[in-house]
């Protein structure tokens, strides 16, 4: 006994051994509560079988999959996905150029654009985005009814069933210029790549009737000469579809065509842009502010514009600090979108709790809202990670 | 701050031609930004002028206390005084306020009096106004001249801790009212307050685990942490409603603890992960000499962890962390989905009950909003009087 004491003594002397038993014994308990928690769950139903059973409850917005309450529950919870993912994607674009554009206003030299910028983020970030959702929610619903419907022309159209905006509408070459033009895009786009190494490598540039352009114009200008060729070579397949307001036989008001952009998505939609714009304002303040003033001075001292010297010097090497903390209000964002539950946008929040309660089987689908939203942090993460690298690189 | 205009007229002339039509496109700014302002604040004058706070007046006690039953309303007023003293006290023994800062304290004070005075209640508001003032003039002229200085901020900074159990115990003492019937402000202000305090030691646990060499313990603290984060607050209040009764074992009534409580738990364990990244960041900060010195000094892991790592790395962060606590504090309004009536939570149910208030749910909110605003402000310039005194970033 004495000499096993004493063996065991001589192990722990060795730090490394001493790591090992610490680590063994946090182990052992984390096992045994992880362990805890299984055979807790085996008591629960944790199988999402019950997911291939018809969902029999309805939503609001069907973007893409053409949900009915017949469906699947998994067909609700991907068309709540992709509401998810509609309104994260377009919030995180305009919440980007909000927050460029007052980030910028807030360094302005003229003292009313800086102060509207302050007084936006101000009052803006330090309020809950709840009370701010429900408070767009309120605002669309008081808008006028749609026979009293606010025009703009005929082009587009504002009442309290939303907003109405004109939109693209394809007749049956549509698809197929479309698929071409994204091949001539490719195309323009590894032209302008291949002439712009040429010049990087041997400084000649392209030339055309004697013009020497560079390589990024010449792409451009291959594929804007062939789309406007091209379109009428079609036959015109977009056009323009302005929305309709009419009412039919019975004195229901309908409207029809143009994009709909529906009260509750608008309300979520510029909920998150504003909240989160306030917090990009900051970021690009901060970076832009952390910058050496050198930089401004050097590019004023060779003659650029107060513009130039925003978008050509300022704004790309702020970039830099910009992005990881983008990425994090990125990521809020997709978190935040959460909420639209209080005002009955079906997004992937909503669905899956409204499963959860038909269901009772409240763990699993649990696990799948984790999933998801890991899932779509995830993916924000790499893209983001992808574009700071780019950013980051030094030289071209 | 801008330029700001000498009262010469040449220099006003100066200055609003270099600062608002020194080019073509910075006068079109102006005039844009100018109709802007016009537009908002005419529109706001349009609605103050048409609004009616009735549906505020006839419901604030239930926007600042919820359900809790009449005979027991008296328990705030204790509360509302000795968060006073401790504040004004602090206040008085860190520094004199700027005018920027008066402004900001008496509209903090001014806005919910002239919201939520009633003439019952003149006493108790005297008796506020009394107990600020005092502490205030005390710490001021007494405390902060004696030689006790550092020791009195000690105390201070103990009391703050103080605070919510002395709060718990205020509302409980005597056959107080069970946390179900908690509510409106206080419930907001209680859940970010205990999230902080409890997700903090182990928020430090998680972030000196994920900054640790061994790989097992690293791993687990990391998964904990991302894992939280992955996913949005009002999934992990779900998963307090439905999941954690069945999860939790049936030793001392937890299965029937109440959702006020559930919900102080799942905030709690959602604040650590956040807490616990906003001091791996002030972990990270540390100079490497200070580890080498410790090293030299032959300490081992764990007194270099407590004597020299986490003081410089808590201290560094604190403006962090109370920035961390205004986000808690803004998202403790998400327990609705817990069917808990907080202060938003009232404010959209108000104007619902009487046919008389319809349409009245804008001054409502607003009063909700701005009762957010006011704690979120102040306590966002306390974090940055706080980077100041603390000498952040200047050594």
């Amino acid at each position: 006994m004495r000499n096993f004491f004493y063996s065991t003594m001589q192990w722990s002397r060795l730090q490394r051994n001493r790591n090992l038993a610490i680590q063994g014994v946090f182990l052992f308990f984390v096992i045994i509560f992880g362990l805890y928690l299984i055979f807790q769950a085996f008591e629960l139903e944790i199988s999402l079988s019950h997911f291939s059973s018809r969902a029999g409850f309805g939503l609001s917005h069907t973007f893409l999959t053409d949900y009915t309450s017949n469906d699947s529950r998994w067909n609700a919870y991907f068309t709540g996905v992709i509401n998810t993912i509609r309104v994260c994607l377009v919030a995180i674009l305009l919440t980007t150029i909000l927050g460029t554009i007052m980030g910028v206003a807030r360094l302005s030299k003229n003292f009313l654009i800086s102060r509207i910028a302050w007084i936006y983020v101000e009052v803006l970030r330090n309020t809950p985005l709840l009370i701010q959702i429900i408070f767009w929610q309120i605002i669309f619903l008081q808008l006028p009814h749609i026979s009293k419907a606010i025009t703009f022309g005929s082009t587009s159209a504002i009442s309290n069933r939303g907003i109405l905006l004109p939109w693209m509408s394809t007749n049956t070459n549509g698809q197929l210029w479309l698929i071409f033009m994204g091949i001539i895009a490719l195309a323009s786009l590894s032209l302008s790549y291949f002439f712009n190494k040429r010049e990087d490598k041997t400084g000649k540039r392209a030339s055309i009737l004697g013009f020497s352009i560079s390589g990024n114009l010449l792409g451009i200008l291959i594929f804007g000469l062939i789309g406007v060729i091209t379109f009428f070579a079609f036959g015109q397949p977009l056009s323009l579809d302005f929305p309709l307001i009419h009412q039919n036989t019975k004195g229901t008001w309908l409207q029809s065509g143009g994009f709909e952009l529906s009260p509750e998505f608008s309300a979520i939609l510029f909920a998150l842009v504003i909240y989160t714009g306030t917090f990009i304002t900051e970021i690009v303040r901060g970076s832009i502010q952390a910058l050496s003033k050198g930089q401004t001075e050097a590019a004023q001292a060779i003659g650029l514009s107060n513009y130039q010297v925003t978008s050509l010097v300022v704004l790309p090497q702020a970039l830099r600090s910009i992005i990881p903390p983008l990425t994090n209000q990125y990521l809020n964002l997709t978190k935040n979108s959460s909420l639209a539950v209080v005002i009955a946008y079906p997004d992937l929040f909503m669905v899956s709790r409204t499963i959860m309660n038909n269901s009772g089987h409240a763990l699993p689908v649990f696990f799948l809202i984790l999933f998801t939203y890991l899932t779509l942090s995830l993916f924000i993460s790499i893209v983001m990670n992808l574009i700071n690298r780019r950013v980051t690189r030094i030289g071209t | 701050m801008m330029n700001s205009p000498k009262l010469n007229f040449k220099d006003v002339k100066d200055w609003i031609m270099s600062s608002f039509f020194s080019s073509k496109l910075n006068s079109v700014l102006t005039v844009f930004s100018s109709l802007l302002l016009i537009y908002v604040i005419s529109s706001l004058f349009g609605f103050l002028s048409s609004a009616e706070w009735e549906v505020v007046r006839i419901n604030r006690r239930l926007l600042l206390l919820g359900r809790l039953p009449l005979e027991d309303t008296w328990r705030a007023w204790p509360i509302l005084w000795v968060v006073c003293i401790i504040l004004f006290s602090s206040i008085g023994a860190w520094g004199a306020p700027s005018k920027w800062e008066l402004l900001l304290m008496s509209l903090a004070f001014i806005l919910p009096t002239l919201i939520f005075f009633t003439m019952p209640h003149i006493w108790h508001v005297v008796v506020t106004f009394l107990i600020c003032s005092i502490s205030y003039l005390i710490s001021r002229y007494f405390i902060k001249k004696s030689s006790y200085l550092v020791q009195a901020k000690k105390v201070l900074i103990v009391m703050w801790i103080l605070i919510l159990p002395l709060t718990f115990l205020i509302l409980r003492v005597g056959g107080g009212p069970p946390p179900t019937l908690w509510g409106g402000f206080l419930l907001n202000i209680l859940l970010a307050s205990v999230a902080i305090v409890a997700g903090f030691p182990l928020g430090i646990l998680l972030a000196v685990g994920r900054a640790t060499k061994l790989p097992a313990i690293k791993t687990v603290c990391t998964i904990y942490i991302e894992t939280i984060r992955g996913a949005p607050l009002v999934a992990w209040l779900l998963l307090a409603w439905f999941v954690l009764p069945k999860f939790l074992p049936n030793l001392f009534g937890l299965n029937e603890v109440s959702v006020v409580i559930r919900a102080m738990i799942v905030l709690s364990f959602f604040a650590s992960a956040y807490i616990a990244e906003v001091i791996r960041g002030g972990l990270q900060s540390i100079p490497k000499g200070q580890l080498e010195a410790a090293d030299a000094l032959n300490l081992n892991y764990t007194s270099k962890l407590i004597v020299i790592i986490l003081p410089q790395a808590i201290r560094v962060v604190i403006p962090a962390i109370v920035s961390t606590f205004i986000g808690m504090f803004k998202d403790t309004s998400l327990v609705f989905i817990l069917a808990l009536t907080d202060l938003l939570q009232v404010g959209r149910l108000i104007p619902e009950q009487d046919p008389k208030f319809f349409g009245r749910q804008i001054e409502a909110l607003l009063v909700v909003a701005s009762l957010f605003w006011i704690v979120s402000v102040s306590l966002s310039h306390v974090s940055s009087k706080l980077e100041k005194n603390l000498g952040i970033g200047t050594r």
